[in-house]
C-alpha cells in the first residue's frame, strides 16, 4: 500500500516537470502564430524596417535561450555569453565575405563553439556561483578587447560589407537581404533551438542539471558527475549561443566589438529575467518585450535604460520568476483542465 | 648602466608612480566592494556608479564653490544616508531569497544601469574636468612627480591604513567581522546586525564617493567612468580573494604595477587583457584568491 502511494507520488512529481514543459511549448506555439500574423501584416504592407527589427529580436532572443539553459537549468549566471554570440557573428561574418555560403558559415560556427565552448567550459567551470559570474565575465573582456585591438578583425570599426547569401534549405531558397524571407528563416531556426534545448533538458541529461540546481554536493551519491552535466551544459549554451549570433552578419551586413561587450551580455540577462528564468519559452517572449521596450520608450527619450532597468529591478524583487513565472501556472492549468 | 639609469629615472619610474596612484584608487573602490562581499554575501555591481556619483558631487559642489578639502568630508558623508536606503530599501528586499548571489548580482546591475542613465540626463553625456586642487610638480631624487599625484598616494594610504585599523583592532571592526563571521551569534550576542549590515553597505558606498572625489582631477568625470573603473576593482577584488582586506591591498598595488609596466613593453591596450588574464588565471589555479575572507581568520 505504501509503495503504490509512493509510485503515485513520483508520477505526479514527473508529470509536474513535464506539464510545465508541455505549457512551455503551448506557449511557443502562440508565439509562433502571432510572429506569422505579424510577417503576413509585414509582407501586406511592405513593411521593412518593423520586419527587420522583429528578425534582430529573434536573433537576440536565441542569445537569451542559452542564457536561460546556464542560469535556469544549473543554476550559474554568465555574465560573458556575449563571448559566444560574438564568436558566431565574427566567424559567420568572416567566413561568408570568403565563400558566401550560408552553411559553410554555420558549419564553421558550430566548430568553433565546441572548440571554443569545451576549452572555456573547463575553465569556467572551475568555479561556482560568483566567480563563476566573474570568471565568464573576464573570459568575454579579454575576448573583447583582442577582437577590439586585432586590426585583420577589423579592430574598433568591425567587419563592414559582409554580403547577401542565398540560404538553400532544400524546399526553397532564402535570400538573407528578404525582409519576410528572412524574418520566417530565423523564427523558424530559433524554434528549432528551442525544441532542441526542450528536447536535450527532458532527457536524463537534463533531470540530472536540474538535480544540479537543487542540491550539487547530492548528485555525485546518487552516480551522476556533475563535471560532465555542467560542461555539457555550457558546449550546449555555447553552440546556441554562436548559432544566434551567426546570423547577425547575415541580417546587418556587419559586426562590430560592441556584439562582444558587457553589454550584449547584460541584455541578454535581463531578457531571460524578465522573460522568465529556468523556463526557456520565457527568453523568446523576453527577447520580443525587451526589443518592444527599446524601440517604443526609446522613441519618447533617449534614457530609455532608466525604464528598462526599472522594469528589470522590479521584477527581480517582485517577480522573480518574470513574465513566465505569471503566464505559464495559468496556461498549465489550463493544460491539466483540459486532459481531465 | 647610465643608459639604464636614465630609463629609470625618465621612463620606468614616472610610470610606476602613475601606477602606484592609480592603484591606491582602485584599492579604495575595490575596499568597498570587498567589505560589502564579505559581510554582506553581496556582490555590489552598482559599486562603480557609486563612484562616478562620489565624482559628479565633487565637481558639481566644487563649481559652486565648494572647497576640496571640505568636499573630502561631505561627499563621503552624503553618500551614506544614500547607501543605506539603498541595502534596507533595496537588497533586503532580495536578501533571504534562495539565490543571494544571483537575485543581489542581478538586482545591483540593475541599480548600475539606472544610475548611470540618471547621471547622463543630470550632468550630460560629456566628460567634464574638475581643476586640480594642488598644482605644481616636485622633483624626488631626480624623479617628477606631480605634487596632486603624492598627495593622492599618501592621503590614499593613510585611508587604507585607517580602514584595516578600525575593521581589526576596534570594538566597532570586532561586531563587524563577527556579523560577517556568524550572522545568528553575533545577533544572540546582541548586535543588531541588520543595523550593521545597512551601514557597513553605506560605508563601502561612502569609500567608492570618496575615491571618486579623490580622482575626479585625475580622470575626468563622465557618467561611464564608474563601468570602466570597477572592471578593474573587480579583478583586484578577484585576485586578492572576495573579503580580504590585506588581499585587496597587495593585489590592487601588484595589478596596476603589472598594467603600468607592462604597457611600456607591449602595446598599452593589451595592458588589461592581460590583468584579466591575470584573473582568469588566478581563479582557475587559486579560485579563494591570495588571502582568506574577512571575519575568517
Amino acid at each position: 500500500m505504501r509503495d503504490s502511494a509512493n509510485i503515485m507520488k513520483t508520477e505526479t512529481a514527473t508529470d509536474r516537470l513535464g506539464l510545465a514543459m508541455r505549457a512551455s511549448h503551448v506557449l511557443v506555439a502562440v508565439f509562433v502564430v502571432a510572429a506569422l500574423a505579424f510577417a503576413a501584416i509585414g509582407s501586406w504592407s511592405g513593411d521593412t524596417f518593423f520586419l527587420r527589427l522583429a528578425t534582430e529580436a529573434l536573433i537576440f532572443a536565441g542569445f537569451a535561450l542559452s542564457v536561460d539553459i546556464l542560469l535556469g537549468y544549473t543554476g550559474l549566471l554568465s555574465l560573458g555569453q556575449a563571448l559566444y554570440f560574438g564568436l558566431g557573428a565574427y566567424v559567420s561574418a568572416v567566413v561568408l565575405k570568403e565563400v558566401p555560403s550560408f552553411w559553410a558559415a554555420m558549419g564553421a560556427a558550430l566548430v568553433s563553439a565546441l572548440v571554443i565552448g569545451f576549452v572555456t567550459g573547463l575553465v569556467a567551470n572551475r568555479v561556482r556561483g560568483v566567480y563563476f559570474a566573474l570568471v565568464t565575465f573576464g573570459l568575454a573582456q579579454v575576448a573583447a578587447k583582442a577582437v577590439y585591438n586585432t586590426r585583420s578583425l577589423g579592430a574598433s570599426d568591425g567587419l563592414i560589407g559582409v554580403p547577401i547569401v542565398p540560404i538553400d534549405i532544400g524546399v526553397t531558397t532564402v535570400m538573407s537581404n528578404s525582409p519576410v524571407g528572412f524574418f520566417l528563416f530565423t523564427l523558424a531556426f530559433i524554434v528549432v533551438l528551442y525544441a532542441i534545448c526542450a528536447y536535450l533538458l527532458d532527457t536524463p541529461f537534463g533531470r540530472v542539471l536540474v538535480a544540479l540546481r537543487a542540491n550539487e554536493a547530492r548528485v555525485p551519491f546518487l552516480g551522476y558527475s556533475t563535471r560532465h552535466a555542467r560542461l555539457a551544459a555550457y558546449v550546449l549554451a555555447a553552440v546556441i549561443a554562436t548559432l544566434s549570433g551567426a546570423l547577425y552578419p547575415m541580417l546587418r551586413g556587419f559586426v562590430s566589438p560592441e556584439l562582444l561587450f558587457f553589454s550584449t551580455s547584460g541584455n541578454a540577462v535581463i531578457t531571460v529575467v524578465l522573460g522568465g528564468v529556468g523556463t526557456l519559452v520565457g527568453a523568446l517572449y523576453g527577447g520580443v518585450i525587451l526589443t518592444i521596450l527599446k524601440s517604443v520608450v526609446g522613441s519618447m527619450t533617449e534614457h530609455h535604460l532608466i525604464v528598462i532597468g526599472l522594469l528589470f529591478m522590479g521584477t527581480v524583487i517582485f517577480l522573480p520568476k518574470g513574465l513566465m513565472g505569471f503566464v505559464r501556472p495559468r496556461v498549465e492549468r489550463l493544460i491539466s483542465g483540459k486532459s481531465k | 648602466m647610465t643608459a639604464f639609469l636614465d630609463y629609470f629615472q625618465f621612463v620606468l619610474a614616472p610610470q610606476m608612480i602613475t601606477g602606484l596612484s592609480l592603484g591606491v584608487a582602485v584599492v579604495l573602490v575595490a575596499l568597498g566592494l570587498t567589505i560589502i562581499f564579505g559581510l554582506l554575501d553581496v556582490i555590489n555591481m552598482s559599486h562603480g556608479e557609486f563612484y562616478a556619483v562620489g565624482a559628479y558631487l565633487a565637481l558639481s559642489l566644487g563649481l559652486s564653490g565648494v572647497s576640496f578639502w571640505l568636499l573630502l568630508f561631505i561627499v563621503p558623508l552624503a553618500m551614506v544616508p544614500v547607501g543605506y536606503m539603498v541595502e534596507r530599501g533595496l537588497i533586503q528586499r532580495v536578501f533571504n531569497k534562495p539565490d543571494r548571489h544571483v537575485t543581489t548580482l542581478l538586482l545591483t546591475f540593475g541599480l548600475g544601469l539606472v544610475m548611470e542613465e540618471v547621471l547622463k540626463v543630470v550632468f550630460g553625456p560629456n566628460t567634464q574636468r574638475p581643476p586640480t586642487p594642488i598644482s605644481g610638480a616636485m622633483d624626488l631624487f631626480g624623479v617628477i612627480l606631480p605634487n596632486y599625484r603624492a598627495f593622492l598616494i599618501v592621503v590614499g594610504l593613510v585611508i587604507i591604513g585607517l580602514v584595516a585599523i578600525v575593521l581589526n583592532k576596534t570594538r566597532l571592526g570586532a561586531v563587524v567581522r563577527a556579523a560577517a563571521f556568524d550572522r545568528n551569534m553575533a545577533a544572540s550576542l546582541g548586535v543588531p546586525v541588520t543595523r550593521v549590515y545597512a551601514l557597513t553597505f553605506a560605508f563601502g558606498v561612502a569609500l567608492a564617493g570618496l575615491a571618486g572625489v579623490l580622482l575626479a582631477p585625475v580622470f575626468s568625470v563622465f557618467p561611464t567612468m564608474g563601468r570602466d573603473f570597477v572592471f578593474l576593482a573587480f579583478t583586484v577584488v578577484i585576485v586578492g580573494g572576495m573579503g580580504s582586506i590585506a588581499g585587496t591591498v597587495v593585489a590592487g598595488l601588484l595589478l596596476t604595477q603589472v598594467q603600468a609596466i607592462s604597457s611600456l613593453i607591449v602595446s598599452p591596450v593589451w595592458s588589461d587583457p592581460i590583468v584579466f588574464g591575470i584573473m582568469v588565471l588566478m581563479l582557475v589555479i587559486r579560485p579563494q584568491g591570495l588571502f582568506g575572507r574577512l571575519g575568517h581568520a
